[in-house]
């Protein structure tokens, strides 16, 4: 049997729940032997793989529009999708922005920024989208980890559960948010 | 009085009349989800997350005094169901990201979420922006975070009899105020007691300078209070 | 004071905002200057029903009843009428059905199937004199019920006449009554709710304002018979005539002793004060009502304890509604056997409703329960104005539901309503026609509904407003199908779980739009359209959206408007490419929905088609260049305007297409079938010559069998366009004499084998426009003498109006409710025996069904009968092929893709839809042609270009001030009978200009700057997308 092929994004967030992920210890060695770890930025390999993965597990609120594209790429070429911590399960953080007009998020951070001399990235980063999204409410999600970070324990139940075959039971305290 | 006989889920209990089937779930361990109920204060049915099956309907437990022959359903697919779509629609409509309950566990909004599976909110979020009050010396207002659930207008009423917090407007605007309206620290009528932060579910109403880890609150004071005063 | 007349002015609130007192003072005026005031008594009363027509004067002894009144025409009034005894007839109603003008007030339709019990008095009293209230029996049941009945008695009178709540909930008020009775209370309280707040509802306003003193009546028997001293009328603050006459009615009610101490010189005292409410919605509920009444914040709180246990200041209290009250004074008098007698089993005595919306005659109505609903939109309520068709009727505002077109013959009752998933509320109908988007309307009761929710539990205040949400999503074509299965849930959920009765039964417009319409929703979702073109986000302009083929009218005519007949050419082309065709038969969807009606008329938008397209002839324009060839072939079976269609599309994509024909000749019903002075053959072969220069082959009788054949002989897929062309027939005699021919034969007869035969009396039977054209061929061919039988209305055929008064100037007579049993005679036809038909129940299409009557049945003398009764698909082609077929020949197709259950083959135009119009079949045809590219491997894009909109060079300002629309030549009837030339004639160049300068320009949208960073319209389209 060939090995599960496991990707991770990360969008809008503060990586910590990647972070988190490291944080799953011994249980590194196990997955290390039954996963191959396609795109990611622990790996740093940019291009999701073009035949598709088993398991993705996305970091991070939609903030802007290369993200909702890839967003959409990761729903396509992947079998399961994990909405991993709470800026991807509730905006969170990120999503403290909405109703704030993007331009005016940008001319305060940019316009009035020392380091930037006042210019103003409209043309090569991304377009801000008007709200933060959490995950689900942009692609279908199959599975959602709870937490800012999710517990480097949960994290681990849920993959290993995977990798077993079975539905991961999240339940009670599995759920907080926060 | 005679013992009425009821069903709560399956479980044929002994019940003293008039007692509220909430209540006589609590005597016998079975545990029913609350948000605007609070030992010691009237009930008004407001959340609408205890909602139990009674014959079909769905009828508020902490309103709904329990009958000889009740048969009550607390867990049914259905009860859990809408408790969950409640909580979700909740949850959407204020703004939920706190650093309270990242800290200290303390919002029973989370624990809410936890006990009813709730995976995420399928509706999309409002993201409501209200300006925090902060103009009162020792406590602040977050209305970001206020489920409205009342407690804090009842427990200024019934318990504190300052008449302080009331609600203001309907619908999706409505919202809680001191006095009429006018900043918490100009708020004539209130006396500093505090019981509003003690009885409040989240992070809504808090103490200056202890708004994370050191943040503990305590709802079951009400119930004390009211029972030391009926002893007089 | 006696007078010689009486003249009664309504000072309802519909009447006094049309100046009904401007008319009064007038009147008084008048009077003085003819020395008439001793003999003429003015009297200004409450609301006299039919609000549309205000001001309303009614005039007694005769009884005559004039609408429309201005302060202008009294003069008229008093010098004609009152002085000569002449009738004003200008001023009189007309009836809808028959052509006459209607004098006395109980012969007017609208009036006839009334029962007036609740508003006996609205409108015969003044409503602020108490003398004409007691005059009209007034108070006499209340000295009845404290001097001869005991409390008990009045509430048993209650019970036995079965009388129930009319606020909504129909409560059986006897039982409510005797709740309250039954407390021991030394102290109670009677409440009478006035916080009438649904849309569309003024039931209760306008019993206030009309007769106020019957509800003080009816409120001081509620306290005798339950025992209360006090008594609140909760009115709100909106109603200021209402309080106005209530108030004054309640002084001289106290005057005369009828309210105070010891009523009737009994025991029983009892007063009323008036509490005037903000105007929130969740007052209306009753224990919120009575929070507002005891001037605490209005919101409901949990029952139990009901408020007779436990109401307002903790006493005992008995709350109804303004019409409940109403009713009783009459039960009290005439006895409760006499309510219970009218009505239904469950359902007792009459029920007012405020007739609203979609319909001819708005305004107060009362009829008995158990009157079906068909009778109150139709017979009442005179039915849809502007030729519109019925598509539901709304009852209960924002706590109701739809109810549509095939339950009419519901008998209104509060069981039977329920059962629709509708209520009978408060009385408010509101009838939709078919420009109605039900996705819209739900949207709009829960845009309602959320904003007045108190805010008090989850489910309705934060609930409501996430239901509005995803309604606001699916109207700008946002929504996802997910989203429905979301809007149910949450819908069931506030339904369920709500503390009060608002919010229980908030989600019911969505959940019943839902289950009548959920095809609406689903084609805002699918499709990204608005049916009915009211949701702005997902049309061009009213007149695109209307049309079948989505013909881009906005931009066509403004080209026309700058005189670029080339360029208007263009882009008819790329939607439709048959506009010769269109310019002369086509239904013109566009011109029922055009905006400028709401100035005067429709633009003439297919007579400017015609002008385009003859220019176009005339020009040999040939229309967008088609793309290179891609090396594929399709098969189209049947050139009709669904293959025309598709061909012509396919062969732009760039496929090598072939028209397999049948007959001799190309262009199916078009050819066979439509009458040449309403198509001239060579206009119908301009359209065929171009499309065959675009690259379409059309290949004359070759019928095809088998579509395997053609699949193995290299074409990639195969389009099925073989029209409905099977007669139908009536079993008339058998064996039938000759001279009994279909209207299909007669009418390809004519135009395909040259035949003109014809009888010199004819007779045919149908009502559609190959009944017409049967009709006015026969003509043609010399015949003398043609009628045309039908079995139901003459107001029901579905011809389009304008063929059926052409056909009349023709001299062709019509013989409606007249249905064809059987014909006489032998080796030839002699005559046809039909039975005369009378209005029976209505049917699924909203009409009323024909039966037969009791007249006797009569026999038509004539040689020639034409059945034209409808045609049928026979589906043998695509059944040979392995492909299910419906129920008449027809072929289940998907609507957006035309494919037939089988991969490669699709199909459209009338073999999928039955009979319909060319427009629609174009429309077919041009979605299988983007489908079969798609299956075929390209990318289904037709016009890859965004549209853009057309600059106009002229003052478009200037042309929104009235103008009448332009009418074409016509030849005259006596000259048209003589040859199968062209009827209508087409608009002068400078005149279609002209004409095109009416366009109001629906398509202009109102652009933002452009936002350098921030949304994008990907993101919307990206939300939830599954």
């Amino acid at each position: 049997m060939g090995k599960v092929k496991v990707a991770t994004v990360w969008f809008s967030g503060c990586a910590g729940c990647h972070m988190s992920f490291l944080d799953i210890d011994e249980v590194l060695i196990d997955l290390a032997g039954r996963i191959e770890f396609c795109n990611s930025p622990i790996t740093d390999l940019k291009v999701f793989p073009e035949g598709g993965v088993d398991v993705t597990l996305v970091e991070g609120a939609i903030g802007n529009e290369e993200q909702l594209e890839l967003a959409r790429t990761v729903r396509a070429k992947s079998k399961i999708v994990i909405a991993l911590g709470d800026c991807a399960v509730t905006g969170n953080v990120p999503a403290l922005r909405n109703g704030i007009p993007p331009r005016e998020l940008i001319e305060e951070i940019y316009g009035t920024s020392r380091t930037t001399n006042g210019a103003l990235p409209y043309e090569v980063v991304p377009r801000l989208l008007e709200r933060v999204r959490p995950l689900h409410e942009v692609i279908p999600v199959d599975y959602f980890l709870h937490g800012c970070p999710p517990p480097a324990g949960l994290i681990a139940k849920a993959v290993l559960a995977l990798l077993d075959g079975k539905t991961p039971e999240l339940t009670g305290a599995d759920l907080k948010f926060g | 009085m005679d013992k009425l006989r009821v069903k709560i889920d399956g479980r044929t209990i002994l019940a003293a009349p008039g007692k509220t089937i909430l209540e006589v779930a609590a005597e016998n361990g079975i545990h029913i989800p609350t948000l605007c109920h609070l030992d010691g204060l009237r009930d008004v049915g407001a959340c609408r997350l205890c909602i139990v099956d009674l014959y079909g309907q769905l009828v508020t437990s902490c309103t709904t005094k329990v009958a000889d022959g009740m048969e009550i359903g607390t867990q049914t697919e259905t009860v859990r169901a809408y408790r969950r779509t409640i909580l979700e629609l909740l949850f959407a409509e204020g703004n939920h990201v706190c650093s309270f309950c990242v800290s200290n566990g303390g919002c029973e909004l989370q624990d809410l979420a936890c006990e009813l599976d709730m995976h995420s909110v399928r509706v999309p979020y409002t993201y409501r922006r209200e300006r925090v009050d902060a103009t009162h010396p020792r406590f602040l207002i977050d209305r970001d975070r206020c489920v409205l659930c009342g407690r804090c207008v009842r427990v200024c009423q019934e318990v504190e009899g300052a008449h302080t917090w009331g609600f203001a407007e309907r619908g999706a605007t409505a919202r809680v105020i001191t006095d009429l309206a006018v900043p918490w620290g100009t708020a004539e009528s209130c006396t500093s007691c505090g019981k509003c932060v003690e009885v409040c579910p989240t992070g809504a109403i808090a103490r200056k300078g202890a708004s994370n880890a050191e943040m503990r609150k305590h709802p079951d004071l009400v119930a004390e209070l009211t029972e030391r005063r009926a002893r007089g | 004071m006696a007078g010689r007349l009486d003249v009664l002015v309504c000072s309802g609130g519909a009447c006094m905002s049309s100046h009904s007192l401007e008319v009064k003072e007038e009147l008084v005026r008048q009077l003085e200057a003819h020395h008439l005031a001793d003999e003429v008594r003015i009297v200004e009363t409450g609301c006299m029903g039919p609000c549309q027509y205000g001001p309303l004067v009614l005039v007694y002894p005769e009884g005559v009843l004039y609408k429309n009144v201005a302060a202008a025409d009294v003069a008229e009034i008093v010098s004609e009428h009152f002085l000569k005894g002449r009738v004003v007839e200008r001023l009189l109603f007309r009836s809808e059905t028959a052509d006459r003008i209607i004098q006395e007030r109980r012969s007017i339709p609208f009036f006839e199937k009334q029962m007036k019990i609740v508003l006996a008095n609205c409108g015969a009293i003044n409503p602020e004199s108490i003398e004409e209230y007691i005059g009209a029996g007034g108070y006499e049941a209340l000295g009845k019920a404290v001097t001869t009945m005991t409390p008990e008695g009045v509430v048993a009178e209650m019970k036995a006449s079965g009388l129930r709540g009319r606020g909504g909930a129909g409560f059986p008020t006897g039982t409510k009554w005797d709740f309250v009775r039954r407390e021991k209370s030394p102290k109670k309280v009677v409440v009478c709710n006035a916080d009438e707040g649904d849309p569309g509802a003024f039931m209760d306003r306008a019993v206030l304002e009309g007769d106020p003193h019957t509800v003080i009546e009816g409120m001081a028997i509620a306290a005798y018979a339950v025992g209360a001293q006090h008594g609140y009328v909760y009115v709100r603050a909106e109603y200021p005539l209402a309080i106005k006459r209530l108030r004054s009615a309640l002084e001289a009610a106290r005057k005369l002793g009828f309210l105070g101490d010891r009523i009737f010189e009994t025991a029983f005292s009892f007063d009323i004060e008036i509490r005037v409410g903000a105007g929130a919605f969740v007052c209306g509920e009753e224990t919120a009502l009575i929070a507002s009444l005891e001037g605490r914040r209005g919101v409901p709180r949990i029952r139990p304890p009901y408020p007779s246990t436990s109401g307002m200041w903790q006493l005992p209290t008995l709350l109804n509604n303004v019409e409940t009250y109403a009713n009783v004074r009459h039960i009290v008098a005439r006895g409760s056997a006499w309510f219970a007698s009218i009505g239904t089993e469950q359902s007792k005595g009459t029920k007012v409703f405020a007739l609203s919306g979609n319909v001819r005659n708005t305004g107060l109505v009362e009829v008995p329960m158990g009157t079906t609903i068909g009778e109150l939109i139709y017979d009442i309520g005179g039915g849809v104005p502007n030729g519109k068709r019925l598509k539901a009727i709304q009852t209960g505002g924002p706590s109701g539901g739809c109810i549509p077109v095939p339950y009419l013959n519901t008998p209104i009752s509060y069981e039977t309503l329920k059962e629709l998933g509708a209520i009978v509320g408060s009385g408010g109908v509101i009838v939709l026609d078919e420009d109605t988007c039900m996705v819209n309307l739900a949207r709009y009761f829960v845009e309602f509904t959320a904003s007045e929710s108190c805010g008090q539990c989850v489910p309705c205040r934060s609930g409501l407003v996430r239901m509005l949400d995803i309604l606001d999503r699916i109207t700008r074509g946002e929504g996802a199908m997910d989203d429905l299965a979301l809007l149910e849930e949450l819908a069931n959920t506030i339904k369920r779980s709500s503390l009060c009765g608002l919010g229980q039964t908030a989600p019911n417009p969505v959940l019943s739009t839902l289950q009548y319409f959920r095809d609406e929703y689903e084609e805002h979702i699918r499709h990204k359209t608005c049916p009915a073109a009211v949701c702005a986000a997902l049309f061009v302009a009213p007149c695109e959206a209307s049309c079948p083929a989505h013909v881009d009218v906005p931009a066509y005519v403004a080209h026309l408007s700058n005189g670029d007949f080339a360029k208007a050419f263009d882009i008819h082309m790329k939607t439709n490419p048959l506009p010769g065709i269109c310019g002369r038969v086509c239904y013109a969807f566009c011109e029922t929905k055009c905006q400028r009606a709401q100035i005067e008329e429709p633009v003439a938008i297919r007579d400017l088609k015609r002008s385009m397209a003859d220019y176009a002839m005339e020009h040999k324009l040939a229309g967008p260049k088609p793309r290179a060839r891609n090396g594929q072939r399709v098969a189209v079976v049947g050139s009709g305007p669904a293959g025309l269609s598709c061909g012509y599309f396919l062969a732009q994509l760039g496929y090598e297409t072939v028209l397999f024909e049948a007959l001799p000749i190309a262009g199916g019903t078009m050819a066979t079938g439509i009458p040449t002075y309403r198509l001239p053959r060579d206009i119908l072969k301009a359209d065929i010559d171009r499309i065959v220069r675009a690259g379409v082959e059309i290949k004359l009788l070759s019928p095809v069998e088998d579509l395997d054949e053609l699949l193995a002989d290299g074409y990639g897929a195969v389009f099925v366009a073989t029209g409905a062309m099977k007669a139908q027939t009536l079993a008339l005699g058998d064996p039938l004499p000759r001279g009994v021919v279909t209207g299909v034969d007669f009418l390809k007869g004519i135009h395909v084998d040259g035949t003109s035969e014809v009888g010199a009396e004819v007779v045919v039977i149908g009502g559609g426009n190959s009944a017409i054209d049967s009709a006015r061929a026969a003509r043609r061919l010399g015949a003398k003498h043609v009628t045309i039988a039908y079995r139901r209305a003459k107001a029901d055929m579905p011809a389009s109006p304008e063929e059926i008064a052409e056909a009349i100037e023709e001299g062709v007579e019509i013989l409606d409710m007249t249905s064809p049993t059987g014909v006489v005679g032998g080796g030839r036809v002699e005559g046809l025996r039909c039975a005369r038909m009378a209005a029976g129940p209505f049917d699924a299409s909203g009409r009323r069904r024909p039966v037969e009557s009791d007249q006797a049945e009569i026999v038509l003398p004539t040689s020639m009968v034409i059945v034209a009764v409808g045609q049928e698909a026979t589906g043998e082609l695509l059944r040979g092929a392995g492909i299910e077929v419906a129920k008449g020949g027809l072929v289940p197709v998907d609507p957006v893709t035309m494919s037939t259950s089988r991969p490669g083959i699709f199909a459209g135009g009338d073999a999928t839809s039955g009979p319909a119009t060319v427009v629609e079949a174009i429309g077919a045809g041009r979605r299988a042609a983007i489908a079969i590219d798609r299956f075929l491997g390209g990318n289904g894009i037709l016009e890859p270009e965004e549209r853009v909109e057309v600059a106009t060079d002229y003052d478009e300002d200037a042309y929104t001030q009235e103008r009448a629309r332009a009418v074409p030549p016509m030849a005259a009837a006596g000259t048209r009978i003589r040859s199968f030339a062209e009827v209508r004639g087409r608009f002068a160049k400078e005149q279609a200009i002209e004409e095109a300068r009416r366009c109001l320009h629906c398509d202009r949208k109102q652009t933002e700057d452009g936002v350098c960073c921030g949304s994008s319209a990907g993101e919307a389209a990206g939300a939830t997308t599954r």
